[in-house]
């Protein structure tokens, strides 16, 4: 486990920013609730650590703690935010979903009926479309909604909004990247290293 | 056979507490005494004492001692840097981490920054290119109601000109008819062959 370099960090930032707007700030700033209850302790903060190839947001504290750890035997700690593939490329995993849905800068809400047939892994269709965000432009991403504000994945827009408007009921809206359905569909594969 | 052996045990038990609660209590005992005594409270303090105070000797070195290289007369060796090598010699080898919050920030805003850069150009873009699609649009709508309107007045026209073209032939009938009356009135009668 070690902290990410200048590289790594900016082709992390640069996934994530593709899915966040500009509090991705709070990222970084963002502070764990003290445990402790003396007042002079510096809060918690947040880091990002890369073990093997993947690269969890975790809290400094734990991330000190885990350096007891073999490295062979360290399975995971935190939020698991996606692997770095061999090429350099980032890939972010459902489990990332939790970090970003709060940040999004792009949302597509889809409805009742739209839900199970995105949790089962396929695209968004225009005809399950509840509402979606103004001036969205293509291949952006988004965060998926259900109606009642429950994140459910996040994918690319297909078409920019204005585009998206003219198409047909049954025209994709979004290409589907990551859904909650994962945590059961992908339960064998999803935490193994 | 049971009795015996659990005295035998208890004997044994009774005698092996004894020594263990006699020997170790002397033993401990007197090697306290001798440790604290003679060596730990008085000797460890001191030997750290020396122990700083040397170190403090080694970096203070007396005034003849105190030289920089450059004060030495030694012959400048060449330290011309070869083309090839880059990085000098005591720069730090292997992976740059970004642990601290400022470069991490640094890093963040020029993602930022790109990616704001990026998608307003991708608007701006679109923007522009939904302009273009309306205005062909208009122009095409246009077009086909322009033509629309061409054909429809060429049907008229058509209509028309069949009405006209029957109103024209009905009445040359007509007329024919009146003139036939008008003219066998007028005319000479018509000749007539009689065998009788």
């Amino acid at each position: 486990m070690r902290p990410l370099t200048d590289t790594e960090t900016k082709t992390l930032f640069t996934k994530l920013a593709h899915y966040t707007g500009r509090s991705l700030n709070n990222l970084l700033t963002d502070t764990a609730p003290s445990t402790t209850t003396t007042p002079t302790s510096q809060p918690d903060r947040y880091v990002f650590r890369i073990q093997k190839d993947r690269v969890y947001y975790v809290r400094e504290s734990l991330a000190n703690l885990a350096t007891s750890i073999a490295r062979d035997s360290l399975l995971s700690l935190g939020t698991c935010l996606g692997k770095f593939t061999k090429t350099g490329k980032f890939r972010l995993h459902i489990t990332a979903l939790d970090v970003l849905a709060p940040h999004a800068r792009y949302k597509v809400w889809v409805k009742a009926n739209g839900e199970m047939p995105f949790l089962y892994g396929g695209h968004v269709v225009k005809a399950h479309v509840g509402r979606w965000s103004e001036d969205v432009p293509e291949h952006q991403g988004v965060v998926v909604m259900s109606m009642s504000d429950t994140p459910l994945g996040f994918g690319v827009t297909a078409r920019s909004t204005g585009e998206a408007r003219r198409l047909d009921p049954t025209g994709i809206v979004t290409f589907r990247q990551a859904d909650v359905g994962e945590y059961l569909r992908e339960e064998d594969t999803l935490f193994t290293t | 056979m049971a009795p015996t052996t659990a005295k035998t045990g208890s004997a044994k038990g009774g005698k092996g507490a004894s020594k263990r609660s006699t020997k170790p209590s002397t033993s401990s005992s007197s090697l306290k005494g001798k440790k604290a005594g003679s060596a730990k409270p008085t000797s460890k303090p001191s030997q750290l004492k020396t122990k700083s105070a040397s170190t403090s000797t080694k970096k203070k070195k007396p005034p003849h001692m105190r030289y920089t290289e450059k004060e030495l007369k030694v012959p400048q060796l060449n330290g011309i840097r070869p083309a090839g090598v880059l990085k000098p010699p005591n720069a730090k080898k292997g992976k740059n981490f970004v642990d601290d919050k400022d470069s991490m920030n640094a890093i963040l805003a020029m993602v930022m920054a790109e990616k704001e850069g990026n998608i307003e150009s991708k608007m701006m873009r679109a923007r522009q290119l939904e302009e273009v699609r309306e205005a062909r649009k208009l122009e095409a709508e246009k077009r086909a109601e322009s033509k629309k309107a061409g054909f429809e007045e060429r049907k008229q026209d058509i209509k028309e000109h069949k009405k006209k073209r029957q109103v024209t032939v009905g009445d040359a009938v007509a007329d024919e008819a009146r003139e036939s009356k008008f003219s066998k009135m007028a005319k000479k009668p018509k000749k007539r062959v009689s065998f009788g």
